[in-house]
């Protein structure tokens, strides 16, 4: 996609309104800097020129884009085309949209919006998953009446678009496609690519420890690419994911990717102060890990046996000990008392000790355990 | 009609005129009809002898299901599934009924409730939508007719019979002993015993000759207090449709309509009858009756034809339509899609309030959620009022009764489809095709535990309720408010389940009965990506010999096939890439894993392992891949003896 850049100083727009809650942020910084690009928008054949203005802090992060845009896609010009300004965030998310002062948008048949309606227009564009996602343009062109889904009959299933009331502003749906697509399209990986290659590591940092997951995921892809694990970055990551085991997916995928050494002090630390998931993820990422670990570093795993609660994590640990570490006394050591826990655990343990070398006493511990559960197992 | 006399005469016999079989793809005479052997002059050259050919048979099934629809399908492959032998008697060419490539209607279910999302019907019927997607990518519904054709001879213990019609039942007392049944290609009279008779014809004329109890025509408001009845009873039925398709030639076309057309104006037409789609046909090309809709059957598709040929017209020549300038018709149906005609009786009769209020029935056996979507009385040839009057759309899915599926007086015969035990304002949501399925999986289910148990369809909805509810359940019909509780599951007494990773639910959802995501509540498991694996533990070991595992293929989202192709968040026009790809079973024996079986290329939602008996510990499931999605989501396990 063929793009153009230039900084401009002190772009003002003092006559664009608001028409729902948001901040502009545009007139508070003096950095602003145009990017041309040509971009496919579905409502066009052709890809259109457009020109998205980027906005710095004074630490040169982008913290906010905008673009124009005309408000309709219109076939025959017969329409009446008004301006939008479309504002998403630094990572390309949908904010707002505004309009210049005096400037109406139109209906169908020349209504105007309604104040309800430029609210719900915001609501549209603010819904990343709205069925304009995915309906064609021909399909919004047939449409006659957008809140009657009363249209289809159990026969034909007639064609017109299906629109709920609250996805469509009624006569205007091909306003809300054009827009839409402007607002959640391609526009949003562009200014997504932006911001990751023109923030810097410090920043990366920032956005680790930013609320929003979006931030965070962006942020480890970056930092991935960039090959930064520091340990100030290491330990944002591993805040997160002691909070939210939703992210040790991804967390790992970025960990997994970092020199040996930080690779194994990051795993152990996830192991011996997380939780269930953070355990068993930690656990699973070493047993798949192209790294040659040393009998050492698995062997501390044992202190940690106590704090194993439920089958889950005593499984693959175990299921790690066996293929990475087998015969370590200090296992064997360790996992000897887990023939009392709960039966499923106990059990478990057993199955890893028969095909470890034990000595005489352990030998009949676990001939013990056989007698008394042999039915059990 | 009881037992005609011919049937005692014997094979010289000559068949009364007054049961000449309406064999709508023949055009025989009586004399073809009735083989008359006496004036037969076979002489064969090949052999050199003089003959009478064989055109008689006496068959004998444990089922004998009555209609191809979608209703007579899922009935016939429920029961032969269940262990029925089953033969599957349709008078078309083609299966589908109405969603055959005879008349094109599309195979519609819950599509859409309030909350703009389907509640799409699974089971016998997901299966056939799901085997069209894999089958059919280009969505030719010629095609469909072959798939269908395919998913029903597949099965071993079912016979189809096509080109054949039920025309008269056998009786014995309120048994209905066998079923005449006429093959127009053969030239073959059939007599078909069976136990159990199941009419998912739609018209159900076996059903109406074995003197089953029926009605036709409209409720008036007092009988079952239905708001949207009229205020006293009529005759109105719905009417049949007449598709057509067509397509951009990339010229200009013209278009002169034959010497049948009805002309056709709009002048003073309802705002409701709209042309959005009617390119790929126009649903309100309906004549209806107030009379008797069958007889009337053939004077109202002549109709339907100069009808459809009259708004085509209008349609490219009135100057309204000027982007209609480069279409050209490639399709015109010539058998009017029905929606109404009998409704026969049954030990309950569902009403408007039952779906509007939604009843709560102990014998709930499927459900429903399309609108009340009646048609106006006259079609189009009432065209001032609007062509439907959609008095309702559901906020959730409806049950429907087990006790509206079987006759109030005949003891074996059952009934799926449009022609159940309901009123005409029911019938205007519950006739839609993957409803009518529904009520098919359930009979043919039901046919099977009579036969099992030597008994007849009412003692099923008085005394084993329960077990039909449980083994459709099984078979993956969802019930709503109804939670699947079998006692032989030996996964509900796993000591533990738990997935390898969780992103979404809980593995122990999976033993709650609830097979899908439903009333606000989450029921399932979804892995943080792939590969991912399902582990049960028991304490103590149980043999196996069966797991079978429900997977993701979005019930939110629509799969049957239409016209326009439509892909959105509400139709889909592939293979759901939620669904489950590939995985495989593991058992553990005496501590060590064992491979049970693989699965590279699964087709079904319902995912059944089958293995010679083994004593386990503890299962693991192994899934590897979807149709797409980045996690898998699983809604059940099973496991049994």
């Amino acid at each position: 996609m063929l793009s153009k850049l230039n900084i401009v100083i002190i772009l003002t727009f003092p006559f664009w309104i608001f028409f729902q809650s948001g901040s502009d942020v545009s007139n508070n910084y003096d950095i602003k800097i145009q990017h041309t690009f040509y971009v496919n928008h579905p409502g066009e054949k052709e890809p259109m020129e457009v020109v998205l203005i980027e906005i710095q802090n004074k630490d040169s992060l982008p913290i906010q884009y905008y673009m124009d845009v005309k408000s309709v896609i219109c076939l025959e010009q017969v329409c009446k085309v008004i301006p939008v300004r479309i504002f998403w965030n630094n990572i390309g998310e949908y904010q707002n949209y505004k309009l210049k002062e005096g400037a109406t948008l139109e209906k169908y048949e020349a209504d105007l919006f309604e104040s309800e309606d430029y609210v719900k227009l915001q609501s549209i564009l603010s819904n990343k998953n709205s069925p304009f996602k995915e309906v064609k343009l021909d399909e919004v062109l047939t449409v006659v009446d957008e809140t009657d889904f009363e249209d289809v009959d159990a026969v034909s299933g007639a064609t017109a678009l299906e629109l709920n009331e609250n996805d469509t502003v009624a006569g205007a749906a091909l306003t809300c496609y054009t827009l839409w697509h402007w607002a959640n399209g391609n526009m949003v990986a562009l200014i997504k690519k932006n911001t990751t290659e023109t923030v810097s590591n410090e920043q990366l940092l920032d956005f680790l420890n930013e609320k929003n997951k979006d931030y965070y995921l962006l942020a480890l892809n970056e930092l991935t690419k960039r090959k930064v694990y520091g340990e100030d970055f290491t330990n944002a990551v591993l805040n997160r994911v002691f909070k939210d085991a939703n992210l040790l997916r991804a967390s790992f995928k970025y960990i997994e990717t970092a020199p040996k050494s930080i690779y194994f002090s990051v795993v152990k630390n996830i192991f011996e102060r997380g939780g269930q998931e953070q355990k068993i993820a930690a656990i699973k990422s070493l047993h798949a890990s192209p790294f040659e670990i040393s009998k050492a570093y698995l062997d501390l795993f044992c202190v940690q046996i106590p704090n194993l609660k439920s089958f889950q994590e005593v499984m693959v640990f175990l299921e790690l000990m066996q293929s990475r570490n087998a015969n370590s006394t200090k296992v064997i050591d360790c996992t000897i008392p887990l023939l009392d826990a709960n039966f499923l655990i106990a059990r478990r343990t057993y199955w890893f000790l028969i095909n470890e070398n034990l000595d005489t006493l352990q030998q009949q511990k676990v001939e013990a355990f056989y007698i008394k559960n042999k039915d059990k197992l | 009609m009881q037992r005609r006399d011919f049937f005692k005469k014997g094979t010289t016999a000559a068949i009364a005129a007054g049961v000449i079989p309406l064999v709508a793809s023949s055009c025989a005479s009586t004399q073809d009809v009735v083989y008359d052997r006496k004036l037969d002059k076979w002489y064969h050259l090949g052999t050199g002898k003089t003959g009478m050919p064989s055109r008689k048979k006496t068959i004998g099934y444990d089922v004998a299901v009555i209609g191809g629809g979608a209703a007579g399908i899922c009935a016939a492959v429920a029961a032969a599934r269940n262990g029925s032998k089953t033969v599957l008697v349709q008078d078309r060419p083609v299966l589908g009924g109405n969603a055959s490539s005879e008349m094109r209607v599309h195979l519609n279910g819950v599509n859409q409730l309030n909350n703009g999302e389907a509640e799409r019907e699974t089971g016998i019927i997901e299966e056939m939508l799901l085997h069209n997607r894999f089958e059919n990518e280009q969505e030719s519904f010629p095609i469909f007719d072959h798939v269908l054709y395919d998913f029903v001879v597949r099965e071993p213990n079912l016979t189809l019979m096509l080109n054949t019609q039920a025309v008269d039942a056998e009786m014995k007392g309120d048994i209905i002993k066998s079923a005449l049944c006429w093959q127009a290609t053969t030239e073959i009279l059939y007599t078909i015993n069976a136990h159990i008779f199941i009419d998912c014809s739609g018209d159900g004329l076996l059903a109406a000759t074995s003197g089953a109890e029926y009605r036709t025509g409209r409720e008036g408001k007092a009988e079952f207090n239905e708001t949207y009845a009229p205020d006293e009873p009529d005759g109105w039925q719905m009417g049949a449709t007449l598709l057509m398709s067509s397509k951009d030639m990339g010229r200009p076309i013209k278009y002169s309509p034959p010497s049948y057309v009805i002309k056709y104006t709009h002048e003073g037409a309802s705002l409701k009858r709209k042309f959005a789609g009617y390119h790929e046909g126009i649903w309100w090309i309906e004549v209806g009756s107030e009379g008797d809709i069958i007889a009337d059957f053939e004077v109202n598709r002549h109709k339907l034809m100069g009808y459809l040929h009259g708004v085509w017209d209008y349609i490219k020549n009135s100057g309204k339509f000027p982007e209609a300038e480069n279409l050209a018709l490639d399709w015109v149906g010539s058998l009017p899609g029905r929606r109404e005609s009998r409704r026969f009786i049954g030990d309950y009769i569902v009403s408007e309030k039952d779906m509007t209020e939604y009843k709560q029935f102990e014998d709930a056996i499927a459900f429903g959620g399309w609108s009340l979507d009646e048609h106006n009385p006259g079609g189009i040839e009432n065209i001032s009022e609007p062509p439907s009057y959609f008095h309702h759309h559901f906020d959730e899915v409806y049950q429907f009764p087990f006790r509206a599926l079987y006759s109030k007086n005949v003891s074996n015969l059952m009934f799926a489809g449009r022609n159940v035990s309901q009123t005409h304002i029911a019938l205007s949501s519950s006739r839609i095709m993957a409803t009518c399925a529904l009520m098919g999986q359930a009979v043919g289910t039901a046919a099977t535990i009579c036969n099992k148990k030597n008994i007849l369809p009412r003692e099923v909805a008085q005394k084993h309720i329960n077990e039909l509810q449980e083994q459709i359940m099984r078979d993956d019909v969802f019930i709503p408010k109804r939670p699947a509780n079998d006692p032989n599951d030996l996964a509900r007494k796993a000591n533990l389940i738990f997935g390898s990773t969780t992103l979404s639910g809980d593995a122990k959802n999976l033993t709650n009965g609830i097979s899908r995501d439903i009333d606000g509540a989450i029921n399932h498991w979804q892995s943080d990506g792939l590969s991912a694996e399902l582990q049960l533990e028991w304490e103590l070991p149980i043999a196996l010999s069966s797991v079978e595992i429900k997977c993701d293929t979005n019930v939110k989202r629509n799969i049957m096939m239409r016209k326009d192709s439509r892909n959105d968040d509400l139709y889909g026009n592939a293979i759901p890439p939620e669904m489950l790809k590939s995985l495989s079973l593991e058992g553990r024996v005496n501590g060590v894993w064992q491979n049970i079986g693989d699965i590279k290329e699964n087709r079904t939602r319902l995912i059944k392992f089958k293995f010679d008996s083994m004593n386990v510990t503890a299962i693991r499931v192994k899934m590897t891949e979807t149709y797409g999605a980045e996690h898998v989501k699983l809604f059940e396990i099973r496991c049994y003896a």
